[in-house]
């Protein structure tokens, strides 16, 4: 459905402040709400924590001050290794979910996507939203039973004499990967179902009947078409991974530290307000890298229809 | 006559006798596809159903196979001084911000599917930003700004927690609500207009009744996030004010207590319970092309 000529339902003129939006007056009534809550306690709430993390640390202060205006916070995050290193790694974790989540998340989009028979189709999309819509914790505690040292897997595995001692499956990089991919996979799956189920049939079978066996005509023509929600799945992925807290406290059990935790450990154990928000402003400017090429992929493919 | 009855038959071939294709997909999903379809779906629903069994449970730690059936999980979490009144708490908080963000959500969807200006797809970027930066992030910023502006009373309150809930839920809401507005025919309002019709009754007697599905599901995405969400209540709850998955999470970091599975199971059932009521308003199958960008 293309976007309808603007304007069409007010007729007024509008005032000469609203030309740059079209249909006047009455209809940015509709959007002042939202903005004003989201400007208040969203954009200056931003921007008041980049102004403080140019002032210098200081343990137990929260205001912002105009006179000392310094780099000093961010010249400490990168001199001490224990604060880079730390980003570092989320974005590695990070960049390893995003291609895990693709690797399990593309076979079921696809599966689900081709899909006939409505009904099975609706209850496929009914679990993919109840997973994604399910209490994070809950779904990591779901993981801890399973996964810990005296877990399901190991305990079992202890009881058949499968094993002599509990398997490393938590308290490691690989059990907070685990539970970031479990976080962030029903948001790839949602991104590339629309784009599969986008690509006209009749190119698959065209293919098909010009002699491509069913592997070259995935290769050649299904994948490629689905570029868009590949690479936007995976950038929503990464942001949603780089800055989850509670994955990597659980799952990795304070063993894998990465930067949310030390934001958090700033605020909370040291009251380094303004140390804690120039890490935030990094972790923000990372995301933001995420969200601003996601933004342009899909400006460039869905001609921002959307 | 009698070439053209011989000659017929060919070009009526069998596939016509069943026009529908369930039978015979044309394009079988490869098997290699179909399993890991199949792990993945365990993947994502496995947490879930391990949560209700511990909650369920007789005894303190699951095995496989499960000792039996028992309800004193259950029964401690409804006599729970922590549990219980944490679950009321995020139902509460969960309920208030559905109501603000489906309101302020859909108006914000109308005006932006509707309104075309110069910038709009950064201002859809602009509402749909705090799903994709980190909950740590805006609960800082938020807590910093509640400390810094002390006239607002806004520092460890119920309204200072439920404005962030706001901002992390209404993406979801203008996400479901633009989605069905763009599948609906704008001709069927201006229908309305033309047949003398104010805009606000046009609205809500044509457009209204043709997006309820969207604004449905939306608001129950608004709901089931607020109540899950776990990163931004980090920075903002409160001794008083302590949202269920807050109160799950200090009972994980220090031991294993079935209660809080019980608890767990309870916040499940919401979900279960909320997603099929709203499925039967809603076709879910519509939201595969649910667009967070």
């Amino acid at each position: 459905m293309a976007v309808t000529g603007a304007g069409a339902l007010n007729q007024r003129q509008p005032l000469r402040v609203f030309r740059l939006i079209p249909g006047g007056t009455r209809t940015v009534l509709l959007v002042l709400p939202a903005t004003a809550i989201f400007v208040i306690f969203f954009i200056v709430p931003t921007i008041l924590l980049l102004a403080i993390a140019f002032n210098p640390s200081k343990v137990g202060v929260v205001d912002f001050s105009f006179s000392n205006l310094t780099l000093e916070t961010f010249q400490r995050f990168f001199n001490r290794p224990l604060y880079w290193q730390a980003l570092v790694r989320s974005v590695e974790l990070s960049v390893v979910t995003a291609v895990l989540a693709l690797l399990l998340g593309y076979p079921l989009s696809y599966f689900v996507a081709k899909e006939q028979r409505p009904g099975r189709a609706n209850l496929y999309m009914i679990l993919i939203l109840s997973s994604m819509q399910l209490d994070l914790i809950i779904r990591m505690y779901g993981l801890m039973i399973l996964m810990g040292d005296t877990g399901l897997i190991n305990d079992t595995l202890l009881k058949w004499n499968l094993i002599d001692s509990p398997l490393p499956l938590m308290y490691n990089q690989f059990g907070v990967i685990v539970g970031m991919v479990q976080l962030a996979l029903p948001f790839m799956i949602l991104s590339l179902i629309g784009v599969i189920q986008g690509i006209e049939p009749s190119l698959e079978e065209a293919a098909r009947s010009l002699g491509a066996n069913r592997l070259r005509t995935f290769l050649t023509i299904t994948f490629p078409m689905s570029m868009p929600g590949v690479l936007a799945g995976s950038l929503l992925v990464f942001a949603i991974a780089v800055g989850s807290y509670a994955v990597p406290v659980l799952m990795g059990g304070w063993r894998v530290i990465v930067t949310p935790m030390h934001i958090y450990q700033q605020v909370s154990e040291v009251g380094n307000w303004r140390f804690a928000a120039a890490i935030a402003c990094l972790l923000f400017g990372v995301s933001l890298a995420a969200v601003f090429v996601y933004h342009r992929y899909t400006q460039k493919y869905i001609g921002g229809l959307v | 006559m009698s070439v053209i009855t011989k000659d017929a038959p060919p070009f009526n071939p069998p596939t016509s006798a069943s026009p529908r294709r369930n039978d015979k997909d044309p394009h079988p999903v490869p098997l290699l596809f179909r399993i890991i379809a199949v792990i993945t779906f365990a993947y994502l629903l496995i947490p879930a159903v391990i949560v209700v069994a511990a909650g369920l449970n007789s005894g303190t730690y699951l095995t496989f196979p499960p000792e039996g059936i028992s309800l004193k999980w259950v029964r401690g979490f409804l006599t729970s001084d922590t549990f219980l009144p944490a679950y009321l708490f995020s139902l509460r908080l969960a309920f208030v911000t559905m109501i603000i963000s489906t309101v302020l959500g859909t108006m914000t969807s109308i005006f932006l599917t509707r309104v075309a200006f110069r910038g709009r797809g950064v201002a859809r970027a602009f509402f749909l930003a705090p799903l994709l930066l980190p909950g740590v992030v805006i609960g800082l910023a938020l807590y910093t700004y509640y400390l810094n502006m002390p006239w607002l009373h806004l520092s460890r309150t119920f309204w200072g927690m439920m404005l962030g809930h706001v901002l992390v839920t209404m993406p979801f809401v203008i996400g479901t609500v633009s989605a069905s507005l763009y599948g609906f025919d704008l001709s069927l309002e201006e229908a309305a207009r033309s047949l003398g019709s104010g805009p606000l009754r046009a609205f809500f007697t044509v457009t209204l009744p043709n997006i309820k599905s969207g604004i449905s599901a939306g608001s129950l995405f608004a709901f089931i996030v607020s109540f899950g969400q776990f990163d931004l209540s980090l920075m903002l709850s409160t001794p008083n004010h302590t949202p269920l998955p807050f109160a799950m999470y200090n009972s994980l970091r220090y031991q294993f207590e079935p209660t809080s599975a019980a608890a767990g199971t309870f916040a499940i059932l919401l979900v279960v319970v909320s997603m099929l009521l709203t499925s039967r308003m809603t076709n879910f199958s519509k939201f595969g092309g649910m667009k967070f960008s």
